[in-house]
């Protein structure tokens, strides 16, 4: 069995991530961080120009939010609905309470049907279910099928990003992964070479395996079809070829329609890559002749996030990715410093659902700018999201004791005017008249990098008092 | 009580307020002409990594010209004549040099066509193909996706794909590279009338 | 009409000099506003921080004080979207059909968007202000995407600028196009002190692009955004002055 970098949380188990701690490592490497940044942004300004060229791109959001809640408020309908027409369609339906038992319906299919090799299309349902690692162990060949989620199999890691799963990755480190494993010439990182190295080697995995497994993008109620969007071609390879086919979803993604997907497929690419639509946008009404298809429908805390009033917004999520690429903080952080399989914005409203001592530091990981909910396709409101976790934090008393005092403090100090200007007053005075060294190392952790503000002589209200005595304070 | 009723249980007790479901979306801007959309969908279709040919008439020549060299020739276009036989193992076409087939309908917007088959070959040629050749008639070009879909059923056959360039990857420093798993190369005939 | 400029903390303790400058701007243009006691902070950042129960006293506070003002208008975005946003939430205990809180909710304004909104650019002319200076504009993305300042770069919409149309009425004034106009600088409230590094990574590279394209000063409605910066800019030694829009307008930056 495979040691992953980012094993499945288990509750009361793990250490709380730490997301600045994380960053502070990342940041080290200044060269790094900003070719990361840099990466990430030249995706954001691609998916700017592309949306840029769809005239009702606001009116799609605004339609696409409303799908998914009409489908959110009605999951159960449109769950029971697709379920009924899957099965019409002569697909085998599963359903799953958690990852242990979407893991077992998935090995148990496996089992019976003698099936040892499983090519896997990109899933972040299945790194969610750690279902690789409970697959191996078990004597199951899994091979990730997706460039990027190959890359970091081999080298035993989480991907960083749901759409780029090897983007905090140079071509070096790639070459460097190839040579070892693929046998790749030593010094190759030529992003076209290495490429067709995986295809190469991948091709024989796709021939040879007895299963493949895929993730949906969309579970269309009314037709008991499902969508599955790639690139690569490797999810079609996987589906074309192999006798089985497993496709693995969350209960949120089924939407009511047909005619409700072209709403989301005109967003969807163009808000995760910059491209006007994926390479593949694949239809599956059944299985192919002789192959047996098997759905499983997945909650592992999902029906829990729906019950939460404040969250359930957050299960309208397709996956694009675009709140990553836009985030300040992701982009130069990194996809592990958040320590969860999604990160960034949409992992940081949805993980501390799963358990909120643990990832608790998530929330907090942004500066409330909210780019992320003006760039979401679905219209979460993301920031707003991460406030109201804040609140659950603190209310748990999961956040630093030292902060919670200062703003007791500093709560103290507004609610009470007068108290408020005479500490300001002294502290103005103390900043001014004490040595420069000493400021510095008063004003703590900000002081590491900046300087503190050069304090005046008075205040305001001091200054408008003088000034304006007949102003009209307003008194109470 | 079955996992699927312990889900469906919860998920009724959890069920946020009802929002309705939004109305048909009927775009409200004046429609595209064909040579606009014709415009649009060569644009689109270069941008995807395509390479795009127009024909008057008969494409058979010019998939013949785009087919080169090709040896293993798998063709659903009448007058190309295919040198493999369907009904064999699908994965005996792992060789398959080109894979010619027709699209019944071309989205302006993005460049995507059409292509669903009830015949597992044709289905996995469309990704084991080193080149694939598609042939589209003018005609049939829609503005969006909303209209694609009202040209097409995608119930009629248990696979069908959208398919917009040749497959591509850009998982390694976001450099983009054609030809990941699927076709190198993707060949579009527009067939004008 | 009844109007009122709250001074944000921070701004009253630190940037006196930027409410002198708002107050002189608004009294110039003929507004008259009152700067009542008795409500130091809106209770954001303790919200912001988590503890939007501790700070709720503070801002019950700030909706009691300006309860009966028409118009009141903050010397802060970020403060400003505060009280847009939770004001609301305050219930008052008079029975009237819109409570005090949603009134003070609806109307808090902020001091570009009042410039702009309610007074008009037109009238900014007769302030005759004058800054010779190559200006790199950080509008703070609570101002940008909570208050509507600008047209943020992520919503496909036609293009305005509240900051840069009120910035051309200025005299002599040059306006930096940056690579990234509208990315956020970092600062975050408690973010700066719980995040050091992406947060100092933020605000360096906001830095960078106005080197880049050549800016002298920097100019934004947000003073809290400006102490980052400032901050770090100050302790790199880059001389990059960073002013409010108000001191700009009151003529008064650069002058202290």
């Amino acid at each position: 069995m495979s040691k992953r970098a980012f094993e499945l949380p288990v509750l009361g188990q793990s250490a709380p991530v730490d997301h600045a701690g994380a960053a502070a490592v990342f940041n080290a490497d200044v060269a790094r961080t900003d070719w990361h940044d840099e990466s990430l942004w030249f995706v954001r300004e691609k998916r700017d120009r592309a949306a840029a060229l769809v005239s009702d791109w606001e009116e799609l959001r605004e339609r696409a939010s409303a799908i998914k809640e009409h489908a959110l408020t009605h999951l159960d309908e449109y769950l029971t609905q697709f379920e009924a027409s899957a099965i019409a369609n002569g697909m085998h339906v599963h359903w799953a309470l958690d990852a242990d038992e979407h893991n077992r319906i998935v090995h148990g299919i496996l089992e019976q049907a003698g099936a040892h090799k499983l090519v896997k299309s990109k899933s972040m349902l299945t790194e969610e279910c750690g279902l690789n690692p409970y697959l191996e162990a078990r004597g199951i060949d899994v091979v990730d099928s997706d460039l990027g989620e190959r890359i970091v199999q081999l080298r035993k890691e989480g991907p960083s990003h749901i759409v780029l799963p090897a983007i905090h990755l140079k071509r070096g480190e790639v070459g460097e992964t190839f040579h070892e494993f693929l046998g790749t010439p030593l010094g190759m990182d030529d992003p076209i070479a290495l490429t067709r190295a995986a295809r190469e080697h991948l091709r024989g995995k796709f021939l040879a395996a007895d299963a493949t497994l895929t993730g949906m993008n969309f579970a269309v109620a009314e037709s008991g079809g499902f969508v599955v969007c790639t690139n690569e071609g490797n999810a079609d390879l996987g589906m074309a070829l192999a006798p089985i086919h497993i496709a693995s979803v969350g209960i949120e993604k089924v939407i009511p329609r047909l005619e409700d997907l072209p709403v989301f497929l005109r967003l969807l690419a163009r808000s995760g890559t910059g491209q006007a639509i994926t390479s593949y946008t694949t239809h599956v009404h059944g299985p192919r002749d002789g192959q047996a298809l098997h759905v499983i429908l997945v909650d592992n805390g999902r029906t829990k996030q729906l019950a939460r009033e404040e969250f359930w917004g957050s299960l309208k999520c397709i996956r694009c990715g675009a709140c990553m690429n836009t985030c300040p903080v992701y982009r130069r952080s990194g996809g592990h410093s958040y320590g969860s399989t999604v990160p960034g914005p949409i992992g940081s409203v949805l993980t501390p659902g799963l358990d909120l001592e643990r990832y608790a530091s998530l929330p907090f990981a942004s500066t409330l700018c909210g780019s992320c909910t003006a760039v979401c396709p679905v219209k979460i409101d993301l920031d707003g999201q991460l406030f109201r976790w804040r609140q659950h934090v603190t209310e748990r008393g999961y956040s630093s004791s030292t902060k919670g005092l200062a703003i007791r403090t500093s709560v103290l100090l507004f609610d009470r005017p007068r108290l408020f200007r005479a500490v300001g007053a002294l502290a103005r005075l103390g900043q001014r008249i004490m040595p420069r060294a000493v400021v510095r190392f008063a004003s703590g952790v900000w002081g590491r990098t900046r300087e503190a503000p050069v304090p005046p002589r008075e205040s305001f209200r001091t200054w408008y008092r003088r000034e304006r005595p007949d102003g009209r304070r307003g008194v109470r | 009580m079955t996992t699927r009723d312990t889900i469906l249980r919860a998920v009724r007790a959890a069920l946020p307020p009802a929002v309705a479901a939004p109305t048909e979306y009927q775009r409200n801007e004046p429609p595209v002409s064909s040579a606009d959309l014709l415009t649009r969908f060569t644009q689109a279709s270069v941008a995807s990594g395509a390479l795009v040919l127009t024909c008057h008439g008969d494409p058979a020549p010019h998939a013949m010209h785009a087919a080169g060299s090709a040896r293993e020739v798998l063709s659903l276009l009448p007058g190309i004549a295919s040198t493999v036989a369907t009904g064999t193992d699908r994965r005996a076409l792992v060789s398959l040099e080109l894979f010619v087939c027709t699209s019944p309908v071309g989205v302006a917007e993005n460049g995507a066509l059409w292509f669903a088959t009830p015949d597992p070959c044709h289905r996995a040629a469309l990704f084991l193909a080193e080149r694939v050749v598609i042939v589209v008639s003018a005609s049939t070009i829609v503005r969006d996706m909303h209209d694609a879909y009202r040209a097409i059923d995608v119930r009629a056959t248990s696979f069908g794909t959208f398919v917009a360039g040749p497959s591509k990857t850009a998982d390694i420093e976001q450099a983009l590279v054609i030809g990941a798993h699927g076709p190198k190369e993707l060949t579009v005939i527009i067939r004008e009338t | 009409m009844k109007t009122a400029l709250f001074v944000p903390c921070y701004v009253d303790q630190f940037y006196p000099r930027v409410a002198i400058a708002a107050l002189t701007v608004l009294e110039r243009l003929g507004v008259n506003v009152d700067v009542p006691e008795g409500a130091a902070c809106c209770g954001q950042p303790s919200a912001n921080a988590g503890y939007a129960r501790q700070g709720r006293s503070t801002l019950e506070r700030f909706v009691d004080v300006y309860a009966d003002y028409e118009k009141i208008i903050v010397l802060s975005g970020s403060c400003a979207v505060h009280v847009r946003l939770h004001a609301g939430e305050i219930i008052a205990h008079d029975r009237l059909a819109e409570t005090a809180g949603i009134r003070v909710a609806r109307r808090t304004t902020e001091f570009c968007a009042f410039l702009h909104d309610d007074v008009g650019v037109a009238a900014l002319a007769g302030l005759g202000a004058r800054f010779e200076e190559r200006v790199a504009v950080h509008i703070g993305c609570h101002g940008l995407r909570g208050l509507g300042l600008a047209a943020p770069s992520e919503l496909q919409i036609k293009p305005f600028d509240k900051v840069c149309a009120i910035l051309s009425s200025v005299g002599g004034i040059e306006l930096a196009e940056l690579s990234r106009p509208d990315e956020c600088c970092g600062f975050g409230g408690t973010f700066s002190v719980g995040e050091p590094d992406v947060s100092t990574k933020m605000g360096r590279d906001r830095l960078r692009d106005y080197r880049t394209h050549a800016a002298t000063a920097v100019v934004s409605p947000d003073m809290s955004c400006l102490m980052h910066l400032d901050g770090l800019a100050r302790r790199e030694r880059l001389g990059v002055p960073m002013y409010h829009v108000a001191e700009v307008l009151a003529g008064t930056a650069g002058k202290a």
